[in-house]
């Protein structure tokens, strides 16, 4: 195993881009490497060794035996964990967007918040974030009808809007409340709310499951009722309880399902 | 500066130059009998010489590339190469932006494209694309066939305005030829309609495809233009279609030729798209030996094949119902655009795969076409670009013509759907393209049937267009090698255009600007005053913007190469 | 509205002069002029008139450099050219910002300015219809010239837009008014929609007036679409409409001939924002199952649409294209302007031929009074208080011709009338220079083809 840790001594009021600084890349740099490292901010390049100490401990002989720890205040450094596909990056501080953005394998974990684009494309990996995501966690890249792929995004705080826009497989699970229009677009995927959901959650859905176990708002007339099933099996997982099944969105033909608890939204029966 | 490019393998078709090794000689951007002994000496000990490409069709500006390139920012993401100390940075990979077009056509060593599609009213809009495309020269094509003056004088039989009206409006938009879209469909889809056939009249105006087509081919040789009418026929990608696309070329089967380069009167274009048999897509089949055996038959027609590359791309064309139809197959975005009183575009992301029988069929039935039609000079390598591939997949359908072996395999390895073995021949044709032939339908006979002798050709006079390529033509087995063909057509060794070297071992290393081919029709003026007098009611009444601010102004058109046509002559 | 008396004094006219006011870009202005200026303008609406004939109210006469005490000085045009070079060329995070009020010929020069040193290159898209830039690269892009329009519709929608105020002479001259080849009788063959929230002026005219809630829009829009799919609606009221309305409308949507949607900043800045957009263009795209449908954004500035459509036949991206790292990257909500100031990223920010003091939020604007800010513009504005260095420029399609592009797509060359303040220097004229003494302090050439 090889620890990599970063220990922030400055911050950049212009985000650092960290996307070269990924398992897979960097499993064989030394101190040195590190220290010799020029950073992307803006259109220029800047000695890392401005930014963070770096430590180095034990070997690695594949990007998997790889942990990189990043101390500090993260806000302006984004592209955490970009397009890594093996092991394992924890951030101690809320981080700038596209954390974990088409990561296909290892695990990313979060102390904190993330912005926008948490996730964004992802094919793979585990990426948890503690605190609250911004908007287009686990969505696409702008105009592609393929989101996300495959993988596990983890959210213990709340999400902002569109989450899981044009999901396209894998699963998202926010364990807090979520914002407009989670799922929009999706064709394929679970994601799970365990929160409550202020609007239109499942707009111009194709398919894949939504699962909601706090109290929606205010749905969309695409989404038809079927029935209330209980203890039902969505998307290979088990769940326990009641839930209201919809079918939509009906708007654009759509096969996908939405799952409300049937406890937290009894106005709807 | 003076140059001699030394001992290469040169086929020049045009000349009658087979596999010769020759040195080819150019001075100030031409080529020369002859050079000084202070001449520059460039190696091309056994490689494969050629002239720079002609492309006959292809769509690279234009208000539709650039809808296709705004509403597909994830395309434009998937061809990203960073600015070079030559070169700007590169984006998009089946619409490219403006300078990677130029630098990816020079790679490939081409040195002419034609812009198959230039709506008149925003014919602005297509030469400015035109001045951001580097090291390629552009003829664009304006289109008539929905135009309503079209419409209106070949239904009242007015030959003689619809001349005078052709020739004025080639000078207004600075166009090359006459182009033709799915005519009186394009109209009808003005009503989210579309005609079927050549006799379906369009709503309202009661005149028919055969009408449109017959008189705009009769406008197109009474001017003598250098290029004949290029037709995109009715019922684009519709089964069963093969019966109107041989119509299409009958109708115009006694109309004389007046022009002295080419030798067809009509241009037949992405035949692959209009060569279906069968009812419905389930039924679906090839109907390409019919059609191969029409212009087997007819040396008045020549043909481009917009071969089928087995890609995620962007269709977009003229046709706007068969683009709105294809959204209602395949769900994705649809984008449309409709030109007041000329045309109408539609634009839809589509993914061929190997894997889904129809695509698989289309694939076999282009190459069916290739290699059905006897003579080279009648058919031409086009993938309609980006319609059925983008064009920097040419190398690759090269050296699938090359090698009957590599064609076999993609059948038996399922690279293709097995359907192509039951409903096409393509497992039964093991023509193989010779060198001579490759160069024919990628640049003398494109040059030829559009009328240019100063390109297409390595002949004394012509312009020192000149592409080549790390093979050793006697020493390569295609059938066997053609990831090494597909490679080599795909990064020149030297691609030159005008005398200055472009490309060298498949990079850009400097660049020029483009020039635009127009066709000036002289001879005539007072036929089109005449003629204007009655346009120009219609024009104020029902366009939307001033005829003085219609025009093309000589400030889009910076480096213009004018084709002087003699009406009549 | 008072009586005017018409203008008789003046020496010659211009005719079919184009106006550089709003995405009509009406090309049949002419212009009265007398001792080289504009003192009338026929054709034009109110706003496009006020426009040109008041050219000189306010006018930045000559390039000025803010000093010491906070106060801007008139300085030569070499002095204050130099200095901005010289800010462009040390900038990490350079943002130029604008674009839509001036000629695509200056954005060339613009363009290859950004690309030469890395730097974000954003246009009013930002701030009004990129959502439906969003939007489009979703759902899909069926538009139409304005001539269609004209020609064929017979039903007029419009949509989150009050057309009356806004764009005053679209009604008039392209959608609802004229006479067309298939609507001999104007107005009388059309019926005109409005779907708003507020009861404008362009509702006021209309044949049926939707008011459907304020940040309703996507629930109404996917409504319609289900009646579409021919779904029974279950809730009695959908955003504030009455569900037999609305099925009676999509009824009426289906049964037309031939028509045309028109959507403003009310569907691109409510609650959903490019989604709103995204449904209404998937309602269109269902709706040609029935009948044919177009629509066209109502783009604000004359230019706004040429900045998108030269950004992406030069490099594939319509607006908020950032250089930085040698390619082009386009990444909404972290390359866009307002994002970029709001973070407080950029360290020079040029803007030309737009006034981000009067239309960025506060946040935004804070941030522009930390920096050093170029201004190309003709109008001392909010921006000119922000602005450290100033270089007066001139009135692309009166004192200066150059490209625009319609808010249909349609190109126009607009024309030069009368000759710039002779203090003044061309946009064209200014960013080239700034181009060309940038490279000098780079040290490199011009790389461009078209150059």
């Amino acid at each position: 195993m090889k620890t990599i840790t970063f220990n922030q001594k400055e911050t950049s009021p212009i985000a650092l881009e960290f996307d070269e600084l990924i398992p897979d890349e960097i499993f064989t740099w030394e101190k040195s490497d590190f220290d010799s490292y020029m950073v992307p901010i803006g259109n220029s390049k800047f000695p890392l060794s401005n930014y963070f100490d770096v430590e180095v401990e034990g070997t690695a002989e594949s990007p998997a035996e790889v942990v990189m720890i990043i101390n500090g205040d993260l806000g302006r450094v984004k592209y955490i964990g970009a397009k890594m596909s093996n092991g394992q990056i924890v951030a101690n501080s809320s981080v700038d967007l596209h954390c974990g953005a088409e990561m296909s394998g290892g695990s990313l974990l979060v102390n904190g918040d993330a912005e926008s684009y948490a996730g964004r494309e992802m094919t793979g990996g585990e990426l948890t974030i503690k605190g609250n995501v911004k908007e287009f966690c686990g969505a696409s890249y702008i105009g592609d009808w393929r989101g996300m792929t495959g993988g596990i995004i983890t959210i213990e705080g709340n999400a902002g809007k569109q989450l899981g826009e044009c999901l396209t497989g894998g699963e998202i699970r926010v364990k807090g409340n979520c914002d407009i229009l989670a799922g929009i677009h999706m064709t394929k995927g679970l994601i799970q709310i365990d929160g409550d959901v202020t609007r239109w959650p499942g707009g111009q859905m194709q398919n894949g499951d939504i699962v909601i176990n706090g109290k929606l708002s205010r749905s969309l007339e695409g989404f038809d009722y079927q029935e209330v099933i209980t203890d039902p099996t969505i998307s290979g997982k088990s769940f326990s309880g009641k839930y209201i099944k919809y079918l939509g969105d009906i708007a654009r033909n759509g096969k996908g399902n939405l799952w409300l608890n049937a406890e937290k939204n009894r106005y709807l029966l | 500066m003076e140059y001699i490019l030394k001992n290469g393998i040169v086929y020049d078709p045009t000349n009658k130059i087979n596999g010769e090794k020759k040195d080819i000689c150019f001075k100030d951007g031409k080529i020369v009998d002859d050079v000084s002994s202070d001449a520059k000496v460039i190696d091309a000990t056994d490689k494969l010489v050629m002239a720079a490409g002609v492309d006959p069709h292809s769509h690279i500006a234009g208000p539709k590339l650039v809808v296709g390139r705004l509403y597909r920012p994830e395309d434009s993401r998937r061809g990203i190469v960073p600015k070079t100390d030559v070169t700007r940075a590169e984006t998009g990979f089946s619409v490219p932006s403006c300078p990677a077009t130029g630098y990816r056509y020079s790679r490939m060593g081409y040195g002419t494209v034609v812009e198959a599609a230039m709506p008149p009213l925003e014919a602005k809009h297509t030469h400015e694309e035109i001045m951001a495309i580097p090291n390629i020269d552009v003829a664009p094509l304006a289109l008539f066939g929905n135009n309503w003056f079209t419409l209106e004088y070949a239904r009242d039989g007015k030959i003689d305005d619809l001349t005078a009206f052709v020739a004025h409006w080639l000078k207004l938009v600075k166009g090359y030829g006459i182009k033709i879209v799915n005519p009186c469909g394009g109209e009808a889809w003005g009503w989210g309609m579309n005609v079927h056939g050549v006799d379906d009249p369009a709503p309202y105006w009661n005149v028919t495809s055969r009408e449109v087509v017959r008189a705009l081919s009769q406008v197109n040789e009474n001017l003598g233009l250098p290029h004949s009418i290029h037709l995109h026929p009715n019922d684009l990608g519709h089964p069963g279609n093969f019966e109107t696309t041989v119509e299409s070329m009958k109708m115009v089967d006694d109309i004389a030729k007046n022009a002295p380069l080419r030798n067809q009167t009509i241009h037949m274009t992405h035949i692959q798209y209009h060569s279906y048999a069968g009812t419905n897509w389930r039924d679906f089949e090839s109907g390409a030996e019919d059609v191969a055996k029409y212009i087997n038959n007819n040396d008045y027609v020549t043909c481009d094949v917009g071969q089928i590359t087995l890609d995620e791309t962007t269709t977009m064309t003229a046709d706007g119902p068969m683009e709105y139809d294809l959204h209602q197959l395949n769900g994705l975005k649809w984008a449309n655009k409709d030109i007041e009183l000329e045309t109408t575009s539609g634009i839809v992301p589509f993914i061929y795969s190997g894997r889904n029988s129809v695509h698989s069929v289309q694939w076999a039935i282009g190459l069916e076409m290739f290699l059905m039609v006897d003579d080279p000079w009648k058919i031409m390598l086009t993938t309609d670009s980006p319609n059925a591939g983008p064009f920097i997949r040419y190398p690759r359908v090269i050296s699938w013509l090359m090698s009957n072996k590599r064609r076999m395999e993609m059948i038996e390895n399922e690279e293709v759907h097995k359907a192509v073995q039951r409903k096409s021949s393509i497992a039964t044709l093991d023509r193989e393209y010779d060198f001579n032939e490759i160069a024919t339908i990628s640049r003398a006979a494109p040059a030829k049937a559009y009328g240019f002798d100063d390109r297409g050709h390595l002949g004394v006079g012509a312009r020192a267009d000149i592409a080549v390529y790390d093979i050793n033509p006697n020493d390569i087995d295609p059938s066997n090698e053609y990831e090494t063909i597909e490679k080599a057509f795909g990064n020149a060794a030297f691609t030159i255009k005008d005398g200055q070297i472009l490309v060298q071992d498949g990079e850009v290393v400097s660049v020029k600007s483009s020039k635009t081919l127009w066709s000036n029709v002289v001879g005539m003026e007072q036929k089109e005053k005449d003629v204007m007098k009655k346009v120009m009611p219609v024009f104020n009444k029902y366009y939307t913007v001033k005829f003085e601010n219609y025009k093309v102004h000589d400030h889009f058109v910076p480096n213009p190469i004018e084709f002087t046509v003699q009406a009549g002559k | 509205m008072a009586y005017e008396e018409p203008i008789t004094d003046y020496d010659h006219i211009v005719e079919n002069c184009t106006c550089a006011f709003c995405g009509c870009n009406c090309d049949d202005l002419t212009y009265l002029v007398k001792d080289g200026h504009v003192v009338g303008v026929r054709h034009a609406c109110r706003l496009g008139a006020s426009k040109v004939m008041e050219d000189m109210d306010q006018r930045l006469m000559v390039p000025m450099i803010r000093d010491d005490n906070g106060k801007l000085v008139e300085v030569d045009w070499d002095s204050a050219l130099d200095k901005a070079a010289e800010l462009i060329a040390g900038a990490v995070r350079p943002v130029f910002y604008g674009w839509s009020e001036t000629s695509i010929e200056t954005m060339k020069y613009g363009l290859e300015l950004g690309e030469l040193v890395g730097a974000v290159l954003d246009n009013q898209a930002t701030i009004c219809h990129g959502p439906s830039l969003q939007a489009v690269q979703n759902a899909g892009y069926p538009v139409m010239t304005l001539g269609e329009v004209k020609n064929r519709a017979d039903m007029v929608v419009y949509t989150g837009n009050n057309a009356m105020n806004s764009h005053p002479r679209h009604l008039g001259r392209y959608s609802t008014f004229p006479r067309g080849y298939f609507r001999k009788r104007g107005r009388f063959d059309r019926t005109v929609v409005t779907m708003d929230p507020r009861y404008t002026d362009t509702a006021k005219m209309s044949d049926i007036w939707v008011g459907f809630e304020q940040n309703g829009d996507y629930e109404f829009y996917n409504a319609m679409r289900a009646v579409l799919r021919g779904k029974k609606l279950k809730k009695d009221i959908i955003s504030g409409i009455p569900k037999e309305d609305i099925e009676e409308l999509v009824e009426s949507m289906k049964n037309v001939e031939f028509g045309a949607l028109f959507f403003g900043l009310g569907l691109t800045h409510t609650l959903s924002k490019q989604r709103n957009i995204d449904i209404a263009i998937s309602l269109i795209q269902d709706l040609n199952k029935f009948a044919k449908w177009n629509l066209i954004p109502m783009r604000g500035h004359f230019n706004v649409n040429g900045f998108n459509i030269f950004m992406a036949y030069e490099m594939g991206f319509p607006y908020g294209v950032d250089f930085s790292r040698g390619y082009p990257r386009y990444m909404n909500g972290e390359t866009n302007t307002i994002d970029l100031l709001t973070r407080e990223e950029p360290d020079v920010f040029m803007v030309i031929a737009a006034d981000p003091g009067a239309h960025f939020p506060g946040g935004a604007n804070r941030h522009l009074a930390n920096i050093p800010v170029i201004q190309i513009d003709i109008h001392w504005g909010p921006s000119t208080e922000l602005a450290d260095i100033v270089l007066p420029g001139s009135f692309i399609g009166v004192e200066a011709a150059g490209t625009s592009y319609r808010m249909d797509g349609v190109p126009i060359y607009m024309k030069k009338a009368i000759d710039k303040p002779e203090t003044c220097r061309d946009d064209e004229w200014i960013v080239n220079e700034l181009l060309k003494r940038v490279q000098k302090i780079k040290g490199v050439d011009a790389k461009m083809a078209s150059k």
